[in-house]
């Protein structure tokens, strides 16, 4: 799109928020598509992982219960979405500042992106995971 | 008039469409309620029932949202969106939405899986394993999955801005986080209905 036409569309579109400086680089969409990423993947592993070994669970339980009110009636539940949070959060910021001036082939990254959520989904399949913790 | 306001879509709607719409969502909700429920009895005398009725109402709400993100996400992906402000606004009321029916919904896990027999997992596991072995096992993650998409569509929105309408690949990307946050917000949806319908928490 023309720099003119570009104008025309601010022009035109009204936004929420005021529009940025126009070369932002991708990094930073990059850097949030990871995170997110990361973050599901680290939901379904944890949780392949505490239908596989019975002191990892209580001790996912345990970290759920270390700020989550209500944690001993939600259970492990309470310690996989602690854990997933911190890793979806803990990734954004290092990747954020990692990545945030470097433009990037937002193409490529989304296609890792899909790959990584499409293994999410099929690691949080109970026949799946059940079958890859032995039972 | 500026060319803008001259446009078919711009037009207002006139006050008697508007309240033609309201009348009929109101009166369609109230028909259905008590068709299916009758108004006394309209939570349940089940222990989870106060959270229960959040959630579920927590849950309808982020679809409604959804469904219209899901739209936006359309045009923006086909490059033909004009309410642009609105999609910004609206991934950030779906990550909200997102995150209070998960909230929501880890206060009435707390009645489903209650350790006593009464309670939906444990009449699950005894009558129908595959219920909560599948149905709400996959829902329980899956709808975890909504939060970061929505929060990361709303995040490009408002880091980006306009600029997103210019580059066709944040415009994809958006349109697909969109697309999937909706994907697994009805997976999400149709399980905890069912499972609500066979046993209420």
């Amino acid at each position: 799109m023309s720099a003119k036409l570009m104008e025309e569309v601010e022009r035109r579109v009204d936004t929420a928020w005021p529009p940025k400086p126009r070369t932002m680089p991708s990094g930073a969409a990059v850097a949030a598509l990871m995170a997110a990423m990361l973050g599901m993947l680290a939901l379904a592993v944890v949780n392949v992982f505490t239908a596989a070994s019975k002191p990892f669970n209580t001790w996912v339980h345990d970290v759920g219960k270390l700020w989550m009110p209500g944690a001993a009636g939600i259970g492990p539940y309470s310690g996989k979405e602690t854990i997933a949070l911190l890793v979806w959060l803990g990734a954004w910021v290092l990747l954020h500042y990692a990545l945030r001036g470097r433009e990037m082939r937002l193409s490529t990254w989304l296609v890792v992106f899909l790959a990584g959520v499409g293994v999410a989904t099929t690691l949080i399949w109970p026949p799946v995971f059940e079958y890859l913790a032995g039972h | 008039m500026s060319v803008m306001l001259e446009h078919p879509d711009l037009k207002e709607a006139s006050t008697r469409s508007l309240v033609a719409v309201v009348a009929i969502m109101v009166a369609s909700a109230l028909a259905f309620t008590l068709a299916t429920a009758p108004f006394a009895k309209l939570l349940g005398e089940h222990a989870g029932a106060v959270p229960a009725a959040f959630h579920g109402l927590a849950a309808f709400l982020f679809l409604f949202i959804g469904t219209i993100g899901l739209y936006l996400g359309w045009r923006l992906l086909t490059g033909r969106i004009r309410a642009f402000a609105d999609l910004q606004l609206l991934a950030v009321v779906a990550a909200t939405s997102s995150l209070i029916a998960i909230v929501l919904g880890n206060w009435l896990y707390i009645y489903y899986r209650a350790p006593i027999p009464e309670s939906p997992r444990s009449y699950f596991v005894k009558n129908a394993p595959d219920i909560h072995r599948i149905f709400f096992e996959f829902k329980e993650f899956g709808a975890l999955f909504t939060l970061p998409l929505t929060v990361v569509a709303a995040f490009i929105l408002w880091q980006y801005g306009v600029q997103v309408l210019d580059r066709p690949w944040l415009r994809y990307t958006v349109a697909v986080l969109m697309g999937l946050a909706f994907f697994y917000l009805v997976v999400a949806f149709g399980l905890g209905a069912a499972v609500t319908k066979l046993r209420p928490a």
